[in-house]
């Protein structure tokens, strides 16, 4: 066990990148024996990230050097710096790698059904798995040129995915607007880690958040990485391809395309607190994340009750949530040169705003698959064509109620759970921004019943009489989805204290981070 | 092993919550129990009753997404006419959009970084 806890980072990558390549060979024949290695690989994933997690809180940060004669051995033998490619996997890391876990094998599974009547299955599941690897590259990269490899596999098989639906011609608009924007903030990730490379002569996000003096270049370079970041996150104003792409992907990959923002805001958080945080203007950044948080959660919001189309209905308020987390860590990110006030409030509202990315995490996906499941039996996303659909989508119906009382923070689910910790704690910084955030809370509780009338309730409509309920695999993959989200309800204090205090203290204490390579406290 | 989740000020405690919602039930259910007994399901007495006029089939009396919070996006038109404007599905405007903001955060942290 040990020795596979030690071989768990890269064997957390190789393995969905072996099987994507796979994928083709054994789907030529057989169908199911593809399916069930898709589901066994990411069943196996989840377990090592699991163990990898739990390892990381108990025994502190791990590293992994490729072709070293140890994984440890981050500088080799008559070397100052490292040459090698290093996976570095921090509590943050770890915490992000486990909701990845979990989205991506639900949306496997849902997928079993969700795609069944469509061609070309198997290239769907090669570029599931492809972002599968992608987005654990991201989160476990301790090399910026890696992130930026990551970050271009994860978007480019996010891109063929939402295009997948050939048949539609809105897919092939959205995948294309989904692939341009993020060729530019891919981009824009490569310009930025150039500028750095240039001045510091190094790639690891170790050594240069040991080197990095914040001239005028890092100035530049940090804009760079940042607005990219947010742009993938889907922040206001930067949103406006978010709905067109994210709402004519299959609903399995949209739910995966949320946590690949999150993979974006992962990259966005490490670039702020480890690789700038101990040069960075901490309060001009947290300035700006909390300005742009606050847009986001409003605009988001107000986009979202405006809508008639089911995905892009979910798309906005998707962008709405992540709003929250912005706020969050932008207030900690705020006062983080302050130790008192971290203390008092700062260290909470980044807790708040991770905790929220977790919660995000389960009902969003949950909300994407039931507007998958509406479209799967009516083959319109269109609210206003629908009506009395709970007689025929009982669990649907319940799970949907699940996913709209936690997003609305209703409690006790756990969206209420996140949503006290970042009002209480912004509170204390700006009671403006908590009223700001109870308005959003509101008017997400107002948008989600409005759909909620619209699509499941009254009397069954003649035209969807004769259809057949949600298939199996479908509703497994939202039950996965919600049992996560009733265990983060009845454990939100352990949830907090094992795995989101050691990942914002993560955050906060870069030394460790840059210690684990460098093997010196900086 | 605690329940309790410190937020600063307060604390939260969903075990408690799920008693109370779960007492709220059984008293709910009692009042139920104690309601009509001659009711029976899919008899006249379960029929729709519109002041004894005809009642429209159950597409014509469902009310559709876009009639639903009329009063409040007639409130706000000027708001959402404005904030529809940057919306324009070009993905030319997004990458403007994506450059101006880059310039804006990157003068800003400029401008911070000269001040400072």
């Amino acid at each position: 066990m040990a020795a596979l806890i030690t071989q768990a980072p890269i064997l957390i990558i190789a393995i969905p990148l072996v099987a994507a390549f796979l994928t083709p060979l054994i789907g030529m024949a057989s169908k199911k024996a593809r399916n069930a290695l898709v589901i066994v690989s990411l069943v196996f994933v989840a377990f090592l990230v699991f163990a990898l997690a739990r390892d990381v809180v108990i025994n502190g940060i791990h590293v992994y050097t490729l072709g070293a004669t140890s994984p440890g051995q981050t500088i080799p033998t008559g070397f100052m710096v490292p040459v090698r490619i290093i996976l570095e996997i921090d509590a943050m890391s770890a915490f992000f790698s486990i909701i990845w876990s979990i989205v991506s094998l639900a949306a496997a599974i849902y997928s079993l059904s969700h795609i069944a009547n469509e061609t070309g299955q198997t290239r769907f599941y090669t570029l599931l798995l492809l972002m599968v690897t992608g987005g654990f590259g991201m989160m476990f990269t301790g090399d910026l040129f890696n992130l930026f490899v990551f970050l271009e596999i994860a978007s480019i098989s996010g891109g063929a995915l939402i295009a997948f639906r050939t048949r539609f011609g809105d897919t092939q608009e959205g995948g294309f607007k989904y692939i341009v924007v993020s060729a530019i903030a891919g981009l824009m990730v490569l310009f930025a880690t150039g500028i750095l490379y240039g001045q510091y002569n190094s790639l690891n996000i170790a050594i240069l958040a040991q080197a990095i003096q914040y001239t005028t270049l890092d100035q530049i370079a940090l804009a760079l990485l940042l607005i990219a970041f947010a742009m993938k996150t889907g922040m206001v104003p930067l949103h406006l391809w978010f709905p067109d792409a994210y709402s004519v992907a299959p609903a399995s990959i949209t739910g995966m395309l949320v946590i690949t923002s999150h993979a974006c805001m992962y990259a966005a958080f490490r670039v702020c607190f480890t690789l700038y945080g101990a040069v960075i203007d901490a309060p001009v950044v947290g300035w700006i994340l909390i300005a742009f948080g606050l847009l986001t959660m409003f605009i988001g919001v107000t986009m979202a009750v405006f809508q008639k189309d089911v995905m892009r209905f979910m798309s906005y308020h998707a962008i709405s949530q992540l709003g929250y987390m912005w706020l969050g860590v932008g207030v900690g990110l705020a006062v983080l040169g302050n130790p008192g006030l971290l203390a008092t409030y700062g260290r909470d509202a980044m807790s708040g705003g991770i905790f929220h990315i977790l919660n995000h995490a389960m009902y969003k996906p949950l909300l994407f698959f039931t507007g998958g499941a509406l479209f799967h039996l009516t083959g319109t996303r269109d609210l206003a064509k629908m009506g009395g659909l709970a007689h025929k989508m009982k669990w649907t119906t319940i799970l949907y109620i699940i996913g709209t009382l936690s997003i609305s923070g209703i409690p006790p689910l756990n969206g209420f759970s996140s949503k006290i910790l970042i009002y209480e704690s912004v509170y204390q910084f700006n009671p403006i921004f908590t009223v700001i955030g109870i308005i959003v809370s509101i008017l997400t509780l107002a948008s989600f019943t409005k759909a909620f009338h619209s699509a499941f309730m009254g009397a069954e409509l003649p035209e969807y009489k004769g259809v057949k309920g949600v298939p199996r695999s479908m509703i497994v993959g939202m039950v996965i989805l919600a049992a996560g989200i009733i265990f983060i309800t009845l454990f939100p204090a352990q949830i907090v204290n094992w795995i989101l205090h050691p990942a914002a203290d993560a955050l906060i204490d870069r030394g460790a981070y840059i210690n684990a390579v460098t093997g010196v406290i900086p | 092993m605690t329940h309790i989740l410190e937020s600063g000020y307060a604390f939260w405690n969903p075990i408690v919550w799920i008693i109370v919602f779960i007492v709220v039930l059984i008293v709910v259910y009692f009042f139920r129990r104690r309601g009509q007994k001659e009711y029976k399901k899919d008899t006249d007495q379960t029929r729709i009753f519109l002041c004894g006029g005809e009642v429209p089939e159950a597409g014509e009396r469902h009310i559709r997404v876009g009639n639903i919070y009329w009063g409040f996006f007639e409130t706000l038109k000027e708001y959402y006419k404005q904030i529809l404007r940057p919306h324009t599905g070009i993905i030319n405007d997004y990458v403007l959009w994506f450059v101006a903001i880059t310039a804006v955060s990157a003068l800003v942290l400029l401008i911070a970084g000269l001040a400072k």
